[in-house]
């Protein structure tokens, strides 16, 4: 029986800022009474779908943001992490999916930043560069420690990153997504290494939404969905249906609605557009009065379709055409006097200005039309703002109120509602119902339920599966780039026929 | 009701903010009443209100530009371009008065034009652009000067700006005219809704359909069309053109009225009164300054205590907590 290094029980978090912090008031938990450990001399794989929580599940590991409840164990003790440099003290270290090198300095500077030995008040330089050659020559690579990482390839950075959490003596790796942008002569260099180093009895914590690999590497793996624990299985007891079926097996709840008929009339027409150099033509197209789900896992090139639509990313060749004209390229502006509205992933980024009141950003869209000669008239400017509040149900004190003081739902309704106002007539919803809470979810489907009756056409994007399934007229389903398969049979949206499209 | 009491705190909060610098003045103008002598005089507020009122046109022209997030360091050698342009034009040249004038706008809104296209299009920050540019500036009003001042204006064009109308001089209503359309501007038009959502958010203000890319450029523009009527007033106030007018110790007075004044360096923020008192504040501090015969080095080692001041107020008032 292999010793338990790191034991997690019952881990809660609530939906926290960019500061690790919950946000005030809020109900939304990300992960609830999780139970997760680590033995020594395994890799452990963590699945789960796309906002299952395994990053927030990793950070809390990494201590990079705190636990809201729950305990956690290394080698018996209780630990807390106040911080990514407590955890790597503690022999747990991290490599993120986007690495955190330092560009500009070389292999071994970035190998002992921060703790460069020292001679007198000098740099030893000998000393660090002889020692990182010969940790990179342990791992069975040749690369000249004082090459610039700048000139590295990804593969070859990440070997950097490996060598520099293994300095620090490490007996917990997490690696998230390692393989993400590797090549296959790469992936398995990779692989051979994290083999290594499970041989010299390090555990390793590896994120991956890749299935093939789990069987080659891994030990053991824990499915977490919706913030929850559901399970953990031995590789020798892997079986796909079954890891698939632990991820989604939720029930399709009465949040559904569909109460819209789809029209004839092509509103959107996309023709061979390529979303990057290397990837292949897309194809698309949404009718009037029809719910469009555009399904992958993140990265497959979701919202750079939806913003080479809207105007805001650059495209490689092909054509859109919105209700037969080309619009490829115009500015938002003209877009949204046509009716083209596009409602970002990111609210607080790209969607709302939090610093403005509720109402300022209701408006915010329409000032044009609503002003032509540009002086606001305040009073209907409430009004309106009023209007949406009762139609949105949108809970704030006032229209007044600041939106960085609301929460997450009302945020969200009050960016659907800046586009409400500009009467749209195609909606593109990049993950609608993202970090808010069930009641704030139901009622923005039936909003878009309801659109949809009035004829307008709605491609949404979205990394939930049930959410794609009860809205959808159509599902496209995207992979690296490109559309991997259209499902146009109401018989076909099932989740683990979607999900096997995305991996 | 707790959800009352959280707005009414919220709406002292918010008078505080935008109005931080009313308060302040008034609090300045009693003690200055009360310990500077012969600070408490019709005579002498006139004269505060007199040296305010050209600096508060340049002054919301920065305002306008920090609410971008933006800043105009070349603020100060565009007034002097400015000032030898309409001296020149109107004197040396010999041209029309009104034809001197507006060739004199056009220059500022050209060299606002350049300001504003070379930060929205080449993407350099604006401290970097301006201060460049400002130095281009200064060499130009140079050059076209070969080094000298304008002397004896035009009674004919010197009227324009010491005409007393209503006991008002006519640079003090001409402040005044252009503060109403400012304050129309940037607190009842779209272009200030727009502006503000800009300065905060520029990506959601884009994404919202705001012209973006446009309202920066023209933002520069209307700043340096301000600093060439500053420029122009200024010239007749002292009755002499001079290419060596304003330069970096100017830049630096409006700047500073405008942060007195709450406007942010992060943008997003500002107001017209705001700009106003912040000036006026300047000058009242100015005014106290001369009555107390204490000398203008030690006053300008002061003026920057109170900008440091003032950013630092702005900085602990706009912490997100």
């Amino acid at each position: 029986m292999q010793k338990t290094i790191l034991q997690m029980d019952n881990i809660t978090k609530y939906i926290f800022d960019e500061h690790g912090q919950a946000l005030r008031g809020t109900t939304v938990k990300i992960l609830e009474d999780v139970h997760f450990d680590v033995k020594e001399a395994e890799v452990h794989v963590l699945v789960g779908e796309n906002g299952a929580g395994k990053s927030t599940l990793m950070k809390i590991i990494g201590g990079i943001i705190p636990a809201d409840g729950g305990q956690m164990f290394l080698d018996g003790q209780e630990v807390t992490f106040s911080g990514p440099r407590e955890s790597l003290a503690n022999g747990i270290g991290f490599i993120h999916q986007e690495l955190n090198l330092c560009l500009n300095l070389d292999v071994a500077q970035n190998i002992f930043l921060g703790r460069e030995s020292q001679k007198g008040i000098f740099l030893n330089k000998t000393e660090m560069y002889e020692k990182a050659k010969e940790m990179l020559l342990r791992l069975g690579f040749d690369i000249n420690p004082h090459t610039l990482v700048r000139e590295l390839s990804t593969a070859q950075q990440q070997i950097v990153e490996i060598v520099k959490v293994l300095s620090y003596e490490c007996r917990v790796i997490i690696m998230d997504e390692p393989t993400a942008s590797l090549t296959k002569s790469e992936i398995d260099k990779l692989f051979a290494i994290i083999h290594d180093l499970r041989k010299n009895g390090i555990s390793i914590i590896y994120i991956s939404h890749r299935f093939d690999e789990l069987t080659e590497i891994g030990d053991r793996i824990t499915v977490l969905r919706d913030g929850r624990y559901i399970g953990s299985v031995d590789i020798a007891e892997f079986d796909y249906d079954k890891i698939i079926s632990m991820m989604v097996g939720r029930k399709l709840t009465a949040m559904f609605k569909s109460t819209h008929l789809v029209q004839d009339k092509v509103i959107l027409e996309v023709k061979g557009l390529a979303i990057a150099r290397n990837t292949p033509p897309i194809d698309l197209t949404v009718r009037s009065g029809e719910v469009v789900g555009l399904s992958g896992l993140v990265g497959a090139g979701r919202t750079e379709l939806a913003k080479s639509i809207f105007g805001s990313r650059p495209y490689y060749g092909g054509q859109i055409l919105y209700k037969g004209e080309e619009i490829g390229h115009l500015h938002p502006h003209r877009l949204i006097e046509k009716g083209v509205i596009y409602l970002s992933e990111d609210r607080k980024l790209e969607g709302l200005v939090l610093e403005m009141s509720l109402k300022d950003n209701v408006t915010l869209a329409s000032l044009k039309r609503m002003y032509p000669k540009t002086k606001i008239n305040f009073a209907r400017e409430a009004e309106v703002a009023s209007e949406s509040v009762a139609k949105l149900n949108i809970v704030a004190n006032s229209i007044e109120q600041l939106c960085n003081t609301l929460s997450g739902g009302n945020q969200q309704k009050v960016v659907l509602a800046k586009w409400l106002l500009t009467t749209p007539q195609l909606l593109i919803l990049d993950e609608p119902t993202r970090g808010i809470d069930v009641n704030a979810k139901s009622e923005i489907y039936r909003i878009i339920d309801e659109l949809a009756k009035q004829g307008v056409a709605i491609l949404m994007i979205s990394s939930e599966l049930p959410e794609i399934i009860g809205m959808s007229d159509r599902i496209y389903v995207m992979k690296r780039g490109a559309i991997a398969a259209e499902l146009t049979a109401k018989e076909d949206f099932v989740q683990e026929k979607i999900l096997s499209y995305t991996l | 009701m707790g959800n009352t009491q959280v707005l009414f705190s919220q709406r002292i909060r918010k008078f505080v903010k935008n109005n931080g610098s009313v308060v302040i003045f008034l609090i300045l103008a009693l003690l200055a009443s009360l310990f500077v002598k012969n600070f408490f005089a019709l005579n002498n507020f006139l004269t505060i209100i007199k040296q305010a009122a050209i600096p508060v046109i340049a002054c919301l022209g920065i305002t306008l530009v920090l609410m971008t997030g933006g800043i105009d360091l070349s603020l100060g050698y565009t007034l002097g371009l400015c000032s030898i342009t309409v001296g020149l034009f109107v004197k040396t040249v010999g041209l029309p008065i009104w034809l001197s004038i507006v060739l004199t706008l056009l220059v500022g809104l050209l060299v606002g034009l350049i300001n504003g296209t070379l930060v929205q299009v080449v993407k350099v920050p604006a401290f970097i652009v301006t201060l460049g540019s400002g130095y281009i500036i200064f060499g130009i009003a140079q050059i076209v000067s070969s080094g000298s001042d304008v002397n004896r204006l035009p009674a004919s064009f010197r009227a324009i700006g010491v005409t007393n109308i209503l006991g008002l001089n006519t640079t003090v209503l001409i402040s005044l005219v252009i503060c109403l359309i400012m304050y129309y501007l940037l607190h009842h038009s779209t272009f200030g809704r727009a502006l503000a959502a800009f300065g905060f958010n520029a990506k959601a203000a884009r994404m919202s359909g705001i012209r973006s890319e446009a309202l920066n450029i023209l933002v520069y523009m209307i700043c340096s069309f301000l600093v060439a009527i500053a420029a122009i007033l200024l010239t007749i106030r002292v009755n002499c053109a001079q290419p060596t007018m304003g330069g970096g110790v100017y830049t630096f007075e409006v700047i500073t009225g405008a942060i007195i004044g709450g406007a942010s360096l992060f943008g997003g923020i500002g107001t017209v009164i705001g700009s106003v008192f912040g000036v006026l504040i300047i000058k009242v501090l100015e005014n106290c300054i001369n009555l107390l015969n204490v000398s203008y080095y030690t006053y300008q080692a002061f003026q920057g205590i109170v900008i440091l001041l003032a950013i630092i107020f702005e900085n602990v008032k706009n912490r997100k907590l």
